[in-house]
């Protein structure tokens, strides 16, 4: 049967679709981001690179930046940590395997800002559980001001984001290991190979698999953070946890459209440098298939 | 050989782990029914005297319906266009795979990783006539989720053979009729996984509603929530009820439909 007679209008509303409202926003977009843009002006006229110019001459751009990939980094290597952590203790033949899957995995399904708001009150300073718990096991002096201390704030986040998503790296991970043959492991073991060489040697290149899917959607979705320090700091204190998202955020909340057109299309550069060969990971693991 | 207090060791751990995700449901739970002294200690005791105004105050400030409402509604429909338009377009994607096919796949996996570009978008739709509708937030969600959707559904579309098409074009079979009546149906494990990935990911979703729905009866349950908390953030106590309404009817659904929540969720991205 030829191949061309599939009727090629079969992909038009996905593409018309994508088109519009996805590519179409990007592009005008970059030709926005010349622009002086902005709610309170009748007319916008092209300004050439004066956006770019005076963004890149904010100090507040480096903190957005850094922030974000300090936050993309730590979020990546802590959730697969403890995602495999986690993993790792639940293929060990425990009871209820099940259920602490399904309390692990229970942050994922719930609103990133309800989540936000939750850890709000516990970062409270005074009557926060974390500072209580601190005190109940005599590590009192610990407790900071988690969110207000500059350098708490950003630390507080990701430690927020990796209790919501670590469950999901478990969740992967422990699929991973089903497909890891016991015997395999077993026979090394009777070699009289230690569990940190079995790990190294057998487990860890047959969850190559799980990594990758894993590392590409951290690495991805974390860049994009927006409500969770919304929330939690709003940028704050300062802009010591400023992100790309609450950086256009508080522009377009002034009206200066323009200019946060031009910051994101700042994020969107960056997203694309990393995203690149994360994209070459994902078409390698489809030829493989 | 095993060490037999390892197990022990083990299910401590793990036990301990499961403790630190549930803490903060429970301190929502019991500060929700405590006054608004009481639950600004987030303590873990039960309340001195059990306290429901906070649920009438909710139920009566809240608009809770109106959200959930709007949730449903706008999820359902992104999910009918999701994986309607997905299903079509990878469905001829992967066969025709020409080079037209092969740059509009592309196309679609570069939209997996860049960022929206969400001032533009607004501008956009003001120029629709479109803004602040229902139908320019399902555009806006089917638009952001499309790419997943057909990465996906491209995957699994190798899978099924090409002789099955011939087949029944043979057979005088026209492509609809191939389309509608032999390879949906073989789809339909993954556009389960497609709808609990857009359900999740459209229930939960802020920044959309929150750049795109200025009218507030059309708001989702989560822009309520910002709405509410911005509202009340001096009681607490009503907050956390709140929360508990909000997050009460997601984790049922999340306890009856676990598995394959989780293996739909998980799945969307292992198997791709």
């Amino acid at each position: 049967m030829e191949r061309r007679k599939y009727p090629l209008y079969f992909s038009f509303p996905a593409l018309s679709v994508f088109l519009l409202f996805f590519i179409a926003p990007t592009l005008i977009g970059v030709y926005y981001s010349f622009t002086d843009w902005n709610v309170n002006a009748d007319s916008i006229s092209f300004i050439g690179f004066d956006n770019y110019k005076a963004l890149f001459g904010e100090p507040r751009l480096g903190k957005a930046l850094s922030n974000t990939l300090i936050f993309a980094a730590a979020v990546t290597l802590l959730q697969n940590a403890v995602g495999l952590g986690l993993a790792l203790l639940m293929n060990e033949a425990i009871r209820m395997r099940n259920l602490f899957r399904t309390i692990f995995f229970m942050p994922y399904v719930i609103a990133p800002i309800v989540i936000g708001y939750v850890f709000r009150a516990i970062y409270h300073p005074e009557h926060g559980i974390v500072n209580e718990a601190l005190g109940w096991i005599g590590l009192g002096s610990l407790g900071q001001d988690w969110l207000n201390d500059p350098k708490w704030a950003l630390f507080s986040i990701i430690a927020t984001d990796i209790w919501r998503v670590a469950g999901f790296a478990m969740v992967v991970y422990l699929a991973g290991l089903q497909f890891i043959p016991k015997d395999l492991t077993e026979s090394a073991s009777i070699d009289g190979a230690s569990y940190w060489r079995r790990f190294r040697h057998i487990v860890f290149p047959l969850l190559a698999a799980s990594f990758t899917v894993n590392v590409l959607l951290s690495v991805i979705g974390s860049m994009k953070v927006f409500e969770m320090v919304m929330v939690l700091t709003d940028g704050g204190p300062g802009y010591t946890t400023e992100v790309f998202y609450t950086y256009i955020r508080s522009t377009f909340s002034m009206g200066q459209m323009g200019y946060s057109t031009a910051i994101n299309l700042v994020l969107f550069v960056l997203v694309t440098v990393v995203g690149v060969p994360v994209l070459m990971a994902l078409k390698k693991r489809e030829v493989e298939m | 050989m095993e060490h037999p207090g390892r197990k022990t060791f083990v299910s401590a751990i793990v036990f301990l782990g499961a403790l630190v995700i549930l803490v903060p449901f429970y301190m929502i739970l019991v500060n929700s029914f405590k006054g608004i002294r009481e639950s600004a200690l987030f303590g873990m005791g039960l309340p001195s005297s059990w306290n429901f105004d906070n649920y009438k105050e909710v139920f009566d400030k809240g608009n809770i319906l109106r959200g959930f409402k709007n949730s449903f509604l706008i999820s359902g429909l992104v999910v009918v266009c999701v994986t309607l338009f997905a299903s079509m377009a990878a469905f001829v994607i992967q066969r025709r795979d020409d080079r037209f096919m092969r740059s509009t796949y592309l196309l679609f996996i570069l939209g997996l990783i860049v960022p929206v570009s969400i001032v533009p978008t607004i501008r956009l739709m003001g120029e629709l006539h479109i803004r602040g509708t229902y139908f320019s937030l399902i555009m806006y969600y089917t638009a952001v989720l499309l790419p997943f959707a057909v990465f996906l559904l491209v995957g699994f579309m190798k899978q099924i053979p090409r002789e099955l098409d011939e087949a029944a074009l043979l057979e005088g079979c026209g492509y609809f009729r191939l389309y509608w009546r032999i390879i949906l149906p073989l789809l339909v494990t993954v556009l389960i996984t497609v709808t609990i990935v857009v359900m999740v990911s459209v229930w939960n979703d802020f920044f959309g509603p929150f750049y795109l729905m200025t009218d507030s009866t059309k708001w989702t349950i989560v822009l309520q929530i910002f709405n509410f908390v911005s509202l009340y953030n001096t009681n607490w106590g009503i907050v956390f009820a709140f929360m508990v309404i909000v997050i009460a009817p997601i984790l049922l659904v999340y306890l009856l439909l676990q598995r394959y929540i989780i293996d739909g969720l998980t799945a969307g991205s292992v198997k791709g």
